[in-house]
């Protein structure tokens, strides 16, 4: 028995000395392979970057499909934007008409990227600061599209979106051009803001050379009734659009040139609308138009033309005695970035501008006064940054420019501020 | 034949409507394992990690006119060549560049990725062949200027903002070096 306890006794003894052994050799061996093997600290450090590294791909790509909704899915997928615009007028050479200050435009714009081809595009728009039933204000969509983005050459759009004719009227926020007010040919001749709902398909025909075709609503005739505007009276915006006939559109500009754009575009459709006493009044509006960016230069030219069949049917039709068959204008602007400190940046320019909306008439048409006029611009931009411009210019009119309801002389001292983001 | 006519131009409308959501996916440029094997000719150039310390984000939100959203780049370091993959908003969307630098001025510029709708280009070789030889006046403005393109006025300032990045970065990275 006392044989059996001593030997017990010693077994555990055994058993201790070899656990304790076992333990020392374990972490002997743990140390040893931990310097052998494991990483120094900055090899630990750069582990661990690639692993984040990694980590933020996979959240990147993850993307998509997790914002597929809810307030959490809103910042990655949508985007705010907007800008605005309050004007100053001043008129004098023989006005009657009163000065005025009008915050001109708000827009806001909405975008939504549903995913990485498909994307909302939206632009809400006040006018003149109070839209009810007694103000002159607006509130209007000004865009409203999805956009589908395959390709560097084959894209499309859907909705209400910009006609691309000139300079201004896709790219229209105050901060890009020249002037307090839109120049006159970019609104008489070429509507401002046009827009129409329909089908477009753009991209590159080649690098630096693009396109767009388009399907969409046109003009009215019968809506006609303002001379001084070319046809702009008679245009859409996509309000309950009478759409019996549509309308084409083609856009071309190239850029191959650093600083160049030379572009040209083309629209045309009937205006009859199946409306009782008019036919097929088709309206075709081409333009031609280059800028040149070069150093501290900045130049643009426009020609704009619009033809009008049959105006004398819509006299008929709409009971008036003024439509066009015929109208134009052209414009040439030279502006010189003078100053540049970090992003303010000033630049003085000088327009002159000619235009007559009521270029030809048909026999029962006459003539109103300014339909027909030239105008001298001079002025300055001055950019407190790239996205903030204040703007002065004085304007000398060869006519006085009047409309049906007011004359508002022949000279213009004009201020004004406008923003985008 | 005014009936003729509608009808046509309405099947053209249906036809673009239905064929615009079938077409091709979207194309890609560059990756940027591609964008560094373009620069570097040997494969084994490894990358390395700029940190964005607090000092140099508060130079580089001068330059972008916002915080810059990455505290850690990933650079290349060939010699005295050194590349950069940057990111900036144009208008809605993100467009990734790659920038070379040596002697502190650019010599390639690329676009790796751009999804904007409009102002696309500034992908194209004649915009981009303008970065080169452009480097960073002490104000951190670059000292050249980039002729414009109509039209892609955002897209060319979110170029000019990451040019000016990376030559920066680019100064920082050699300081640190040393």
């Amino acid at each position: 028995m006392k044989i059996l306890t001593a030997t017990k006794a010693k077994t555990k003894k055994l058993n201790k000395i070899l656990s304790k052994k076992s333990i020392y050799l374990a972490i002997a061996t743990g140390l040893f392979a931990g310097n052998a093997a494991a990483a120094t600290l900055e090899e630990k450090i750069e582990l661990l970057q690639q692993e984040i590294e990694s980590l933020k791909d996979q959240v990147q790509s993850a993307k998509p499909n997790n914002a597929s909704g809810g307030i959490s899915g809103l910042a990655n997928r949508t985007t705010i934007g907007g800008y605005g615009e309050v004007n100053y007028n001043n008129y004098s050479g023989g006005s009657t008409a009163k000065d005025k200050i009008d915050a001109r435009r708000f827009v806001l714009y909405v975008g939504n990227k549903f995913n990485d081809m498909v994307s909302l595009r939206s632009e809400i728009e006040l006018e003149h600061a109070i839209a009810s039933a007694g103000d002159e204000g607006e509130i209007e969509m000004e865009q409203l599209y999805l956009d589908f983005h395959f390709t560097d050459k084959i894209n499309s759009k859907v909705g209400l979106f910009l006609i691309p004719a000139g300079f201004l009227n896709e790219t229209h926020e105050p901060t890009t051009y020249f002037g307090v007010e839109r120049n006159q040919i970019e609104t008489r001749i070429i509507p401002t803001t046009w827009r129409e709902a329909g089908i477009a398909i753009y991209g590159e025909v080649m690098p630096a050379l693009k396109y767009q075709v388009g399907i969409s609503s046109g003009f009215s005739a019968r809506k006609y009734d303002d001379p001084l505007v070319g046809i702009r009276s008679a245009h859409q915006e996509g309000s309950l659009a009478d759409a019996e006939d549509l309308s084409l559109h083609a856009a071309l500009n190239y850029t191959g040139i650093n600083g160049l754009l030379v572009g040209a575009s083309v629209f045309t459709g009937n205006t009859g609308q199946s409306e009782p006493g008019i036919g097929n009044e088709r309206l075709t509006i081409w333009d031609a138009h280059a800028r040149y960016q070069t150093g501290k230069f900045d130049l643009r030219a426009l020609y704009a033309r619009g033809h009008l069949n049959n105006a004398a049917e819509i006299n008929n039709a709409t009971g008036r005695t003024d439509a066009p068959s015929a109208f134009y204008g052209w414009f040439a602007e030279a502006a010189y970035h003078v100053w540049k400190s970090g992003e303010m940046d000033f630049a003085p320019f000088i327009r002159y501008e000619k235009y007559d909306t009521q270029a030809r008439i048909p026999f029962n048409s006459v003539r109103v006064n300014s339909s027909k006029n030239k105008v001298w611009t001079v002025g300055a931009n001055f950019w407190a940054t790239p996205q903030v411009v204040l703007k002065a210019d004085y304007q000398v009119y060869d006519e006085k420019d009047e409309d049906l309801f007011e004359n508002r002389g022949d000279k213009r001292f004009n201020l004004g501020m406008g923003y985008m983001f | 034949m005014k009936i003729v006519c509608k009808k046509k131009l309405q099947q053209i409308g249906l036809v673009m409507f239905l064929a615009s959501p079938i077409l091709l996916p979207a194309e890609t440029y560059l990756t940027p394992e591609q964008f560094t094997q373009s620069v570097f000719a040997s494969t084994t150039t490894k990358s390395d990690t700029f940190w964005v310390t607090k000092q140099v984000a508060s130079q580089a939100e001068q330059i972008l006119g916002h915080a810059p959203k990455q505290l850690r780049i990933k650079f290349w370091k060939n010699g005295l060549q050194t590349a950069w993959i940057l990111n900036e908003i144009g208008k809605e969307e993100p467009i990734t560049a790659g920038f070379v630098v040596e002697n502190s001025k650019i010599v390639q510029a690329s676009i790796l990725a751009y999804l904007e709708s409009r102002g696309g280009e500034v992908r194209h070789a004649n915009f981009l062949k303008q970065y080169q030889g452009v480097g960073l006046r002490q104000d951190s403005q670059m000292n050249k200027t980039i002729d414009g393109i109509s039209g892609a006025t955002l897209s060319v300032r979110a170029m000019g903002r990451m040019a000016r990045l990376a030559l920066f970065y680019d100064q920082i990275s050699r300081v640190e070096a040393k």
